[in-house]
């Protein structure tokens, strides 16, 4: 099973498809370009992303075509940059399919500052944000909440740390969902998941999740840009982070609660870690209530967080809290019932994203007003040394791909090849050069998160763009970097 | 090498071998807090009891991972090694039971690296033969 041996077929200059065969219930997609396909067929090995995705069209249940977009790479289970939508009647649900960081996303913040109104201030910004924002391994965050509290995040999410004063309610008209999930149940949640999260609530963690300073550096379609509040040289923040440890022991528990329903329920599984139950079972209705919460759980780990990143702000340069609005917040590791179109009639489904975003076109109702007539802002995040995105979702993304978008560059290095080719020193007086002021917690985190070990993303933009699924509203980039 | 770390593009493959499952147990376990903080730099002064339990070896190795990695977050705290006390089999019911060494994580002193997310069952292999047992699962990072 190492897709060496995988028919790909182009269908048009971005599109390229597995046809439907063997076990598969439906064909393949994936939305990238010819260089895309190379990479993905010569790095065929044992971690096969484009098997991976043949293994997600296999699952029962699964419409249309699974799906995977230009930041693919490969994952467990699903391939990252997966989506598959399943039939709530005969579909399942898959932990495989949201990753053991529930909900983990981006939150970008635009402020009032321009990039001159910084300068000569990046390592005065950068010292204040390693100062207020916990990241990085064995950090702890300053809230801490009993087993009774905690029950309240993953009941209300974002709107709970607001209560507490942790941001305004302002910030949960640009969270997607409003920054809470229904149907979480917290008595679905380990005491062990509960324990797990106790100190880490408001905290960064490590790996690839960080906050950067931007400044938008070109505006590719103004009336877009202007509806979500941005103008060449602006200032603005990107954080990345998810549901921290509460969410990895949701996804820990309930992956030997679905290896025993797909057992119970004779789910044929290609791979161990594809295992899923009935989404009309008690094992699949147990976890979704579980990932709810724990997707309310990293809501507001990243409301709690837009707090502290305001008051570094204010620390470092005088800038008051009310300057500095979210502009929008998407979740990448996510899965959700939503209504979409399936041979010409609204069916309601449920759909898995593995690092790949929400991306609703214009007139969604889920969209916030100030956005509806444009589309859902889609927030893309780079490498430390490149460039991120705000994209907008369409119409035709709402056809194709369940109104999903890409998440990211992409990886295209293993951590351990990014350690030995880019010593820190070095990749942050490369950044130095550049004008990037580089901050970070793990002794590894700035070799590993090197741009080298990220794929292209103007490539992996520029494919997505093709596609139409998303269309470039602005490219943003990095000033200052704070790595977990 | 006991233990040895195996490219994967986004995360990071583990791979433990040992003349017996007890062994291969805990040179996984080694194998995996080598990734978050050098053990030399932890010192041995709490012992925390740690169970898990798993329906084949594959997924007892895995949930002894994820065990540590709860032991760790719970009690904020960094390991120095692993003992394993006993592995246990009545029909497809495995259980392992062991102690962990360390203490509780000081930033001013421990110098950290990776956390590790989860354990997963991406990749899980288990091979046992006249030679011992060999392990293999990857790590979400």
């Amino acid at each position: 099973m190492t897709g060496k041996h995988i028919t790909i077929n182009r269908t048009d200059a971005y599109r390229f498809e597995i046809p439907k065969s063997g076990a598969m219930n439906v064909p393949a997609r994936i939305y990238t370009d010819q260089a895309g396909i190379d990479e993905l067929t010569g790095n065929a090995g044992e971690w096969s992303a484009l098997q991976q995705l043949v293994n997600v069209a296999c699952l029962p249940g699964i419409q249309k075509a699974a799906l995977a977009m230009a930041d693919i790479h490969p994952g467990y289970g699903f391939p990252i940059g997966g989506i598959g939508a399943f039939d709530p009647d005969d579909g399942v649900i898959s932990v495989a399919g949201v990753g053991f960081d529930i909900n983990c996303g981006v939150r970008t913040l635009r402020t009032m500052l321009t990039r001159d109104e910084i300068a000569g201030k990046e390592d005065r910004l950068a010292d204040k944000l390693m100062e207020h924002v916990p990241a990085g391994l064995g950090s702890t965050g300053e809230l801490r909440l009993n087993e009774q509290e905690i029950n309240r995040v993953l009941e209300q999410g974002a709107s709970y740390a607001v209560g507490l004063g942790y941001g305004t309610p302002d910030d949960l008209g640009f969270i997607e969902s409003g920054g809470k999930l229904h149907g979480a149940d917290p008595s679905k949640v380990s005491k062990t998941a509960k324990q797990r999260q106790i100190q880490q609530v408001g905290t960064l963690g490590s790996g690839n999740h960080y906050v950067e300073v931007q400044y938008v550096d070109e505006i590719f379609d103004q009336e877009a840009a202007s509806a979500y509040g941005l103008q060449q040289g602006q200032v603005t923040i990107m954080l990345h982070t998810g549901s921290r440890a509460l969410g990895h022991q949701i996804g820990t528990d309930y992956l030997k609660t679905l290896e025993q329903a797909s057992k119970t329920y004779n789910i044929p599984i290609l791979e161990r870690e594809l295992v899923c139950a009935p989404i009309n079972s008690p094992e699949g209705r147990d976890y979704y209530s579980a990932v709810m919460a724990g997707a309310n759980c990293a809501f507001a780990n990243r409301q709690v967080l837009t707090h502290l990143i305001r008051e570094a702000f204010e620390d470092a340069l005088g800038t008051p809290a009310e300057d500095i609005e979210t502009l929008y917040e998407i979740a990448h590791n996510t899965v959700k019932f939503e209504d979409h179109d399936v041979d010409g009639a609204m069916k309601n489904l449920l759909v898995h994203r593995k690092g790949a975003t929400r991306a609703f076109g214009p007139g969604r109702p889920e969209i916030p007003p100030r956005y509806m007539h444009i589309g859902q802002p889609v927030l893309v995040g780079g490498t430390m040394g490149t460039s991120s995105y705000i994209l907008r979702g369409t119409d035709y993304g709402m056809d194709e791909t369940f109104g999903s978008a890409l998440h990211g560059a992409g990886r295209a290095m293993s951590r351990r090849a990014a350690r030995k080719q880019y010593p820190a020193k070095s990749v942050v007086h490369r950044m130095k050069q550049l004008g990037i002021t580089v901050r970070a917690h793990g002794k590894h985190a700035i070799s590993e998160e090197s741009p080298g070990a990220y794929k292209d993303i103007e490539a992996v933009i520029n494919a997505m763009h093709g596609s139409g699924i998303v269309q470039k509203v602005a490219r943003l980039k990095p000033l200052v970097c704070l790595k977990g | 090498m006991p233990w040895e770390l195996l490219d994967h593009q986004a995360d990071i493959g583990l791979q433990a071998t040992g003349e017996t499952l007890e062994q291969a147990l805990a040179d996984g376990v080694r194998g995996m807090l080598s990734l978050m903080v050098d053990p030399d730099t932890v010192t041995h002064q709490v012992t925390w009891e740690v169970r898990a339990s798993g329906n084949d070896p594959g997924s007892l190795f895995v949930d002894l991972l994820n065990s540590v990695l709860a032991t760790k977050d719970i009690h904020n705290a960094f390991f120095h090694d692993i003992v394993i006390d006993a592995v246990e089999q009545i029909g497809d019911d495995w259980r392992v039971s062991c102690r962990l060494f360390g203490e509780p994580i000081n930033l001013k002193r421990h110098e950290v690296d990776s956390d590790v997310k989860a354990a997963t069952y991406g990749g899980l292999r288990v091979e046992h033969d006249e030679r011992g047992w060999l392990l293999r699962c990857l790590l979400d990072l």
